[in-house]
Formats: C-alpha cells, structure tokens, sequence
C-alpha cells in the first residue's frame, strides 16, 4: 500500500456512497428534476469507474502493473 | 395469441440458450479435467471477463427485487448500486491477487486457497459445506424468480411448476457440460439482451405513462417524498446506518463471494482483471432502470403487495407492450436468473469436486475424476434446490435471510488470512465461529438490522476481533507450518508481466 498510493483513489467510491452519505441524503435541490439523493448517487456510480483508473494510471507510472 | 407469440419467442431462445452454451466448448474435447470446466481453463480475456461478472451481478433480484423495493421502500434499494461500484473498486486490487495465488498454486475455487493457505484439507472441507448452506438459497431465488417471470410474460401459459422445471433443465442443460466458458458464452447474449430491452425501457414508460422524465421525476418529488431519502417509505427500519453497513460489508464480501472468485480465476491474465475493474461498474448504471420502473409503478399500478410488489416493472410491461417485446423482456429477465444459477451450481460443483470429493483417496490429484464427480453435484444441488421449492420452499427462504451476512463472516479466515502470515488457522476458524454464530442468532430472532445496523457487519466485528486474540493468544502452529516459505502461504499483487508458474492443473 505504502508502495502504491494511487491505490487510496479506491476509497473514493466509498467516500461518495457512504461516508458522504449525511449530507446527501434529502430530496432539494432537484437536478433536472431528479431528486438529489438519486442525481447523487448516479454522480458516484459514475466516478467510481474513473477513480480506478486513477489508480490504475498511478500504477502504469510507477510501472506497477 | 399473446400467449402463443410471447411463448414461442421464449421458447426459441431457450432453445438457443442451450445451444450457445453447448458451442462454447466445441472443439475442446473433453480434456483439461477440472479446471477447464471450473474456471475455463484460466484463458478468459478481458471482454469476457466482463461480461461474465456483469452477468453474474445483474440477477433475477434485479429485475424483480430491485423493482419491488423501489416500489415498497424507494430510497434504501440504492443499497445494490453503492455496494457494487465499492466493490468492482476493490476488486482492482483483490481480483488480481487471488488470481495469482490461485494460479501460481492450482487452485480452483475459494475452498480450495482456503486448504492451501492454512494447509489443512479439512478445512476446505468444512468451508465448502459452509458456503453450499449459503448458496442453495441463491439458486432457489433465481428458479423462483424465473418461474414468476415465465409464467407472467406468457400471460399464463406457462404455469409456474412448469416455469421452476425450465430453469432448473435450461440451466443444467449447458453448465453440466461447458462449465465457466459456457456461462461466459450465453451471458454474451444475455448482456446484449439486458442492455437493450432496460435501455428502451428506460425511454418509453416515462413517456408512455407520464409524457416523458420531466413530469414524471416532478410528480415522484411532489407526491412521492418519503420514498426518495432515508429510511424510505413504510417503516421499513432501513435507514442510513443500515444503509452505509450493509453496503460497506457486502462490499468486502461480493469480491470474496464465490461465484465472483470463479470470474477472477478464469482471467487468461491479471491485467484483464484490473481493465475489468475499470469496466464493471458501468454496468452498475443499469441498475437504477428497474428501481425507476418501480417507482414509477407506483403511479401506475397502485396497491401492489407482498410477492405481488416484485411484479412491478413486469405490470408495466405487459399492461403497455405488445406480445413480442414482453416475450423479449421475458428473456432477457429469465437469462438474469440463468445465468448467475449456473455460475452458483458450478462453484458448488467445483467446491465439492476439488475441497469434498477431492480430499478422498480414490479422488486425490485425479482433476479427470474430480471433474465428473464435480458434474454430478451439479445436478445434485440444482435438482435439490429444485425439489425444495416444490415441496418447502420457505426452508430456503429463511437460509437466504443468512446467506450475504454468512458468506461475509469468511472475509477475516480469506482476506486477511492471505495477507497476513500471523493469522493461525485456530484464530480464523473461531472468528468465523463467533461471527457465524452471531449472524445466525439475530437473523433467526428477527434483530437484523439491530440498532439500525447489518447484523452482518455488526458480526464482523467480534469476527475480527476472536480471530486476532486466538491467533496471538492461542496455540503455536505446527513446525510443519511454520517452515513453509511466506510464497507459499501468502497472497501478493502480481505486478507487471510476471513470469507465473503454473502448477499445472
């Protein structure tokens, strides 16, 4: 780990899901109409995917993988 | 008429099913023993690879329960979705490390790096059996969730013990004989299947039911409020607590969930995993169809209750579509039972055929054997989730309350075991006894979620922390132990281009 430290971009999804979760959890602001617990969560499922290639791209760097 | 054209559309593709499963091996002759069959003879790239483990992610449950919680609660069945993307994220990481153990040492399934890390056989023995009372539940949701799908889409013609029976044949059908790379193959046509009929869906029932997103997402807001935060509509104790701890644990536990390791083992190589990493949770966006679909059911087709509420999404479509395309939705749905049913039988096959049968004298270091009697346990389990769905269909049903929460009580003896050489054997066999114990304990006494928190998760911490006490606390390991070279216990990240050696099974 101490070796990788890309790999720390792997907690994003559970900083965005979960840790994040108190604040985003209401019903206003609307986004386009959608109820921003669910624009929120969307917004993650679509950041996750790039947070691991983050952390992929930090790997291919060092030369890692 | 309707019966006749929805019925015959499924009917043909069933057939194809089968027939896609069966090509998938041609050509292959029998040989490879057990891991050719088990984990396709580890040569899967990177396409496949994900569309293997999409397939195996997007279940029945999909179609039915996540269309039915949004429905009844709204907001907690986000729970998929967050558990899955912190999941596939970690997966980057754990995919390619339990690919490289399991390859540098043979192994074929979880069972299997279980014996060999703490090296003893019974052990996987004793996990195996463990994981199969964890897993036939799985089995019986998707044949039961197939039969209601079947005998909807075909407004009734098809009954639903014929429906159960056509799971179970379709299923068995093709993994007895082509393994992993037959269920890689027939997810190719479930995939394209899921991707197109969700993605039409997504656009025409808000426009056929509401005139399009803006009114429907403003009517939800307005009138629907309670379903759109924490703890969703009707008091279901399902709140942010349970919401941030079911998704955190099952997150640890769905990349050492057995059907998910078979996917990472059947990698042709470790990069593949880690593209897949970056792929995979798309596949995640999908997801969030069916929940709209509910929600949007409760507009549409009011008062839906109990089973009936997992039938959500299906009112709408045969209430809106004609005949053909509910009997291609059909499809696409009964494929989602498909083919996680087959992956799930065959890890089942392959646990007892390598960790069971395998350990006996008659079987040992014979994959050719260990194959067949793994093939018989295939249709030995499909056949007894089977029966038991006929005859009594709530023992599973009750199983499977534990199964998730079970299965995560192995995370410390797998995870942490393979990472770390001081955790003993007695250490991580009474965690998983206290954890188990636990789980078992508050599910069964209906305590879960207690204090608003996953039984599972709220386990996992005396889990954890008995397997710590026992491993510095307990009995020293044996010296036949303790003079194995850290390579052969331990896990590592296997790095760029590695020249692995394989054991040659």
């Amino acid at each position: 780990m101490l070796k990788r430290p890309t790999l720390l971009w792997l907690l994003i999804p559970y900083v965005l899901f979960l840790f994040l979760l108190p604040l985003v959890d209401r019903v206003r602001p609307t986004v386009l109409g959608v109820p921003f617990l669910f624009f929120w969560v969307f917004l993650a499922t679509l950041l996750t995917p790039a947070a691991v290639y983050l952390a992929w791209r930090g790997d291919r760097k060092r030369g890692r993988v | 008429m309707n019966a006749t054209v929805a019925t015959t559309v499924f009917a043909v593709f069933m057939v194809g099913t089968v027939g896609l499963g069966l090509l998938a091996v041609r050509g292959r002759g029998g040989g490879g023993g057990l891991a050719e069959w088990s984990v396709g003879g580890r040569s899967l790239g990177t396409v496949f690879i994900w569309v293997l483990m999409a397939g195996e992610g997007y279940t029945s449950f999909s179609y039915l329960g996540a269309a039915g919680w949004g429905y009844n609660h709204g907001a907690p069945v986000l729970y998929v979705i967050a558990y899955m993307s912190c999941g596939y994220a970690i997966g980057y990481v754990v995919g390619p490390v339990l690919w490289a153990y399991a390859r540098r040492h043979g192994l074929v399934s979880i069972t299997d790096m279980v014996a060999h890390r703490y090296n003893r056989p019974w052990l996987g023995t004793l996990v195996a059996v463990l994981a199969t009372v964890c897993l036939l539940p799985y089995i019986q949701l998707q044949i039961t969730g197939m039969g209601v799908v079947v005998s909807t889409i075909s407004y009734g013609a098809i009954s639903l013990n014929w429906a159960y029976f056509i799971a179970f044949a379709v299923t068995t059908g093709f993994v007895v004989v082509s393994g992993l790379r037959g269920s890689a193959w027939v997810s190719v046509l479930k995939d394209v299947l899921v991707i197109g009929t969700l993605g039409f869906l997504a656009i025409y029932v808000p426009l056929h039911y509401f005139d399009g997103y803006g009114p429907f997402l403003d009517r939800l807001v307005a009138q629907k409020p309670e379903w759109l935060t924490f703890t969703g509509h009707g008091g279901s104790g399902l709140g942010g607590g349970w919401f941030v701890t079911t998704s955190f644990l099952n997150s640890l536990t769905v990349v050492i969930f057995p059907t998910t390791v078979a996917g990472y083992l059947g990698a042709r190589n470790a990069d593949a995993l880690r593209r897949n990493a970056m792929l995979l949770p798309f596949y995640n966006v999908l997801l969030f169809v069916p929940m709209l679909l509910g929600m949007a059911a409760i507009f549409v087709v009011p008062g839906l209750t109990g089973a009936g509420s997992n039938l959500a999404l299906f009112k709408l479509v045969v209430d809106s579509l004609p005949a053909w395309a509910v009997g291609l939705i059909g499809v696409a749905a009964a494929l989602s039972s498909i083919v996680p049913m087959a992956v799930f039988m065959l890890v089942i096959g392959t646990m007892w055929g390598k960790s069971v049968l395998g350990v006996m004298p008659r079987l040992a270091g014979r994959p050719d054997r260990q194959k067949l009697g793994a093939q018989v346990v295939v249709v030995v389990a499909g056949a007894l989730a089977l029966v038991l769905t006929y005859t009594a269909p709530n023992t599973l049903v009750r199983l499977s309350l534990i199964s998730y929460e079970g299965m995560a009580q192995l995370v410390p003896m797998v995870l942490l075991g393979l990472l770390w050489r001081k955790l003993s054997l007695w250490g991580a066999l009474s965690g998983l006894v206290v954890g188990g114990a636990l789980v078992c304990a508050l599910v069964f006494t209906e305590h879960d979620p207690v204090w608003g928190v996953n039984a599972g998760a709220l386990a996992l911490v005396p889990n954890v922390l008995v397997a710590l006490l026992v491993s510095w606390l307990g009995p020293e390991p044996r010296p036949a132990d303790l003079a194995r070279p850290d390579e052969e216990v331990l896990a590592r990240d296997p790095g760029p281009d590695e020249a692995v050696v394989s054991a040659g099974v």
